[in-house]
């Protein structure tokens, strides 16, 4: 079987996606290094998920009650969900600059693979690509057989796929109660 | 009417204690209507599912081979099918404790359906060409 494989027109498929494990396993090696076994990765981590928990239980307890203490009870949550923010921004930009190694190191082994498979087609893609895939699935590519795959889709396949299940696999994907607040988040209406 | 684990605000919040207190993960909830699931559990076994379904799908559908884009509406109608039809026939759980039916259905979606077509175009390519 694996010499049919490696006999296969685009077995160079295998390495894109052999370099790609690699440099993912890399990549989450680097970020435990530099993020996820800090004590403020940690610490940010665990107020997120009380902080959404709370929430959680205040927005649940909220409906029933009367409304003076609904009031009080909103402003908590108000209270609660700022807090919520601050720290969910706080761990984007804790993330956002040690990040920066990782994109390194992806820029790398991007550039090294378009260096060995750039203008060849890696795959075959079983389905005709609409337009916002085509331009990255026949990047480089010569001719008109829009089914030739290049390596610059078959590797977004690769580190989307690779990369996502083995964040999960290994504990290290971004908490459910926080919300990417961007490179520019909007200052809070209700503390102002 | 369907039948549900919480059917007002006073049984929501015990279920939401509940899933404070739910039971450490064992593969015998997986098929337990009866269990009391934490909404990180519960999203990360719907991940999970969906991951292997893709998997399965893409490597089937490459093998046959099944051609055309048909195919991906196919894989994202089949899973998503199967997801429902495990937290609400299986498990039996109230969606509105866990974010709503959306919630849970986009659970590990994009990552399906990335692996599904690598399995799809790595399969299809291999073994047809």
């Amino acid at each position: 079987m694996a010499s049919m494989f490696s006999s296969s027109k685009f077995s160079d498929s295998l390495t894109v996606v052999g370099v790609s494990l690699c440099s993912a396993v890399i990549c989450e090696a680097i970020s435990w290094i530099l993020i996820y076994r800090t004590s403020s990765y940690k610490s940010l981590r665990s107020s997120i998920d009380k902080a959404s928990r709370k929430l959680e239980s205040m927005k649940t307890t909220t409906d029933s009650l009367k409304l003076t203490t609904k009031k009080s009870k909103t402003k908590k949550m108000d209270r609660v969900e700022t807090s919520l923010k601050e720290s969910s921004r706080d761990l984007f930009f804790f993330k956002f600059k040690s990040g920066a190694v990782v994109a390194i190191v992806l820029i790398v082994v991007f550039g090294l693979l378009n260096s060995l498979f750039e203008g060849k087609p890696v795959a075959k893609l079983p389905f005709t690509p609409i337009w916002i895939v085509k331009s990255m699935s026949h990047r480089g590519l010569q001719g008109s057989d829009l089914t030739d795959c290049s390596m610059a889709f078959l590797y977004f396949l690769c580190s989307i796929s690779i990369r996502t299940n083995l964040q999960k696999f290994l504990g290290f994907a971004p908490p459910r109660g926080a919300a990417n607040p961007g490179l520019f988040p909007m200052p809070d209406q209700k503390t102002s | 009417m369907k039948e549900s684990k919480s059917g007002n605000p006073k049984s929501s919040l015990k279920q939401l204690q509940n899933n404070e207190n739910a039971s450490p993960f064992t593969y015998s909830k997986l098929l337990d209507p009866e269990a009391d699931w934490d909404k990180d559990q519960l999203g990360d076994v719907l991940h999970w599912i969906r991951q292997v379904v893709g998997l399965f799908c893409g490597l089937f559908c490459g093998a046959v081979p099944l051609v055309g884009g048909i195919w991906v509406l196919a894989f994202l109608a089949l899973s998503s099918g199967i997801i429902y039809g495990y937290y609400s026939l299986i498990l039996k759980v109230d969606e509105e404790d866990f974010g709503g039916h959306g919630a849970l259905l986009q659970e590990g979606l994009f990552a399906s359906l990335t692996l599904f077509l690598l399995c799809w175009i790595l399969a299809y390519s291999l073994a047809h060409f």
